[in-house]
């Protein structure tokens, strides 16, 4: 890992940013939920935390995910990533580099969303460890389907399975589905859900359940990656 | 001289289709090499090869000294430059923003940016946003972003590719001043006047073959008639043969100033590449 090529990976990016209508509204959808929930729920103590996890699951999948997703596939598709990887940076700088600017975006969306409704249920060290952890399985999630995707058109085709299976998951609850259901089931696996378990209980269970999601994504990023690297 | 680059029994084949047969040769180090050859010859999957985008089916590629196998390591991406035919600029960042991205990326210092742009003669253009470009000035900027970190070795795949030719001129010159100072350059091209100019040898790749390989004059010279094309003040015009039995005609026409004009009549690389393979350099 390279600092000073992470660096001008991220220089670019930010400026490239800037430039990208597409991705300058990104970071305004959870904080538009979070005010209308605001707005809404005047006078209620706090959130439950299947609608708190809604704003951070829109704040992971249509920020994290959609943003990271965009910029992998029009670096694909307009063939500059090519130019990145024949330059000396590695993968890790490559892909350390395009994520901090999506970080440091999400950091602020969600920060500033959950400031709206309520940060405190967030403010203790398991729970932001798993958010973090969280933010890491979307990242990747992202990068590989921008790699896979290969056109910024296709993306949107694969954000929305993403949003609604990953980001919106705390909504499932909301469906009438029986608690012992296959959908309750397999949902509950899932790394929002065991998010939400992170505050319940003091098992770390659910933060390897998601450190599973984490290698699952990365192994994905990584075949896609590979095949991005040569035109084998 | 030393070799930048060697070449033994290379082949690569898609599927059923054998792209690359066997090729062998050689890159001298400082020289300017170009692979001529039309469109599907296989120059392209060549240098893809020998910048490891494509790995190879059989055979020995050695490029700066490292085998294929170091093609993906930063010290060998650190030594060579590479303008592919496909090789793009971020549209929305300036030709200055561009170039400092790799100037970054290979740890070159930031004043080679405007030693660069002065060179390409786009210095002026430098805050002008590469989606403002035209497509001859694009090429430029991408040659320059090749050229960033003063690479030994530099691939060009079709650099000057439907470009206009005062752009041709701007992009040849770049190249020659890059070569004075040792760089050695690998070029493809179906441009034979670009071959010719720029070129110490080429190569001919035809259907995954090599055809010949030597200086565009040793080609022009092999494959000539060996005569001369005298116009004489007179008006008459002769073909006189090249050989030790004409030498003293020769001498006696410049000697009683009777010679207007003399030219050898050697042929194009394009027409030797038509003898060789039946097919245009198109």
């Amino acid at each position: 890992m390279n600092i000073q090529r992470i660096h001008a990976i991220f220089e670019k990016d930010i400026k490239d940013f800037m430039k990208n209508m597409m991705l300058l509204v990104l970071p305004a959808l959870p904080l538009v939920i979070a005010l209308l929930y605001a707005l809404t729920s005047e006078g209620e103590a706090e959130l439950p935390l299947p609608l708190l996890y809604l704003i951070v699951g829109m704040a992971f999948s249509g920020i994290t995910s959609a943003m990271i997703m965009t910029m992998m596939a029009e670096e694909n598709e307009k063939n500059t990533l090519r130019g990145l990887i024949q330059s000396p940076a590695s993968f890790v700088d490559i892909i350390v580099g395009k994520s901090l600017v999506t970080g440091i975006i999400t950091l602020i969306s969600l920060v500033a969303s959950l400031m709206i409704v309520g940060i405190e249920p967030f403010l203790e060290f398991r729970v932001i460890l798993g958010l973090i952890l969280l933010f890491l399985f979307f990242l990747l999630l992202g990068i590989g389907i921008g790699l896979f995707s290969k056109t910024v058109s296709a993306t949107s085709a694969y954000l929305m399975p993403v949003m609604l299976l990953f980001g919106f998951t705390s909504m499932v609850g909301t469906f009438g589905f029986a608690e012992d259901s296959m959908a309750i089931t397999i949902t509950d696996t899932f790394p929002i859900m065991q998010a939400i378990k992170i505050h319940d209980s003091s098992s770390w269970m659910p933060m390897v359940v998601i450190a599973i999601w984490i290698i699952a994504a990365a192994i994905f990023t990584y075949v896609c990656f590979r095949n991005t690297m040569t035109d084998d | 001289m030393k070799s930048a680059m060697e070449v033994k029994e290379l082949q690569k084949v898609f599927g059923k289709n054998i792209a690359i047969k066997h090729v062998d040769f050689n890159v001298k180090q400082g020289e300017i090499f170009g692979l001529l050859g039309p469109s599907g010859s296989g120059k392209t999957t060549m240098v893809k090869i020998l910048t490891g985008e494509l790995s190879k089916t059989a055979g020995d590629v050695n490029v700066l000294g490292m085998d294929s196998s170091k093609f993906k390591t930063s010290d060998f991406k650190s030594k060579v430059g590479i303008l592919s035919d496909n090789s793009t600029l971020y549209k929305r960042l300036s030709v200055y923003d561009n170039l400092k991205l790799f100037c970054k990326l290979y740890k070159a210092p930031l004043h080679h940016i405007d030693d660069i742009l002065h060179d390409v003669h786009l210095y002026e253009e430098r805050f002008k946003t590469a989606s403002d470009l035209s497509k001859g000035m694009a090429q430029r900027v991408l040659l320059a972003k090749a050229l960033i970190h003063k690479p030994d070795l530099v691939f060009l795949d079709e650099p000057t590719s439907a470009l206009d030719p005062g752009t041709m001129i701007h992009i040849h010159r770049a190249l020659q001043k890059l070569n004075e100072v040792g760089t050695t350059i690998f070029l493809t091209t179906h441009n034979m006047e670009e071959a010719t100019e720029l070129c110490d040898r080429v190569a001919f790749l035809h259907k995954g073959e090599l055809q010949e390989l030597d200086s565009p004059a040793a080609l022009r010279y092999k494959y000539s008639d060996h005569t001369f094309h005298v116009e004489t003040v007179a008006g008459e015009r002769m073909v006189i043969k090249n050989e030790p039995e004409t030498a003293d005609q020769v001498r006696q026409l410049i000697a009683n100033r009777q010679v207007k004009a003399m030219h050898t009549d050697n042929p194009t690389l394009g027409q030797i590449f038509l003898k060789v393979t039946g097919k245009e350099l198109v």
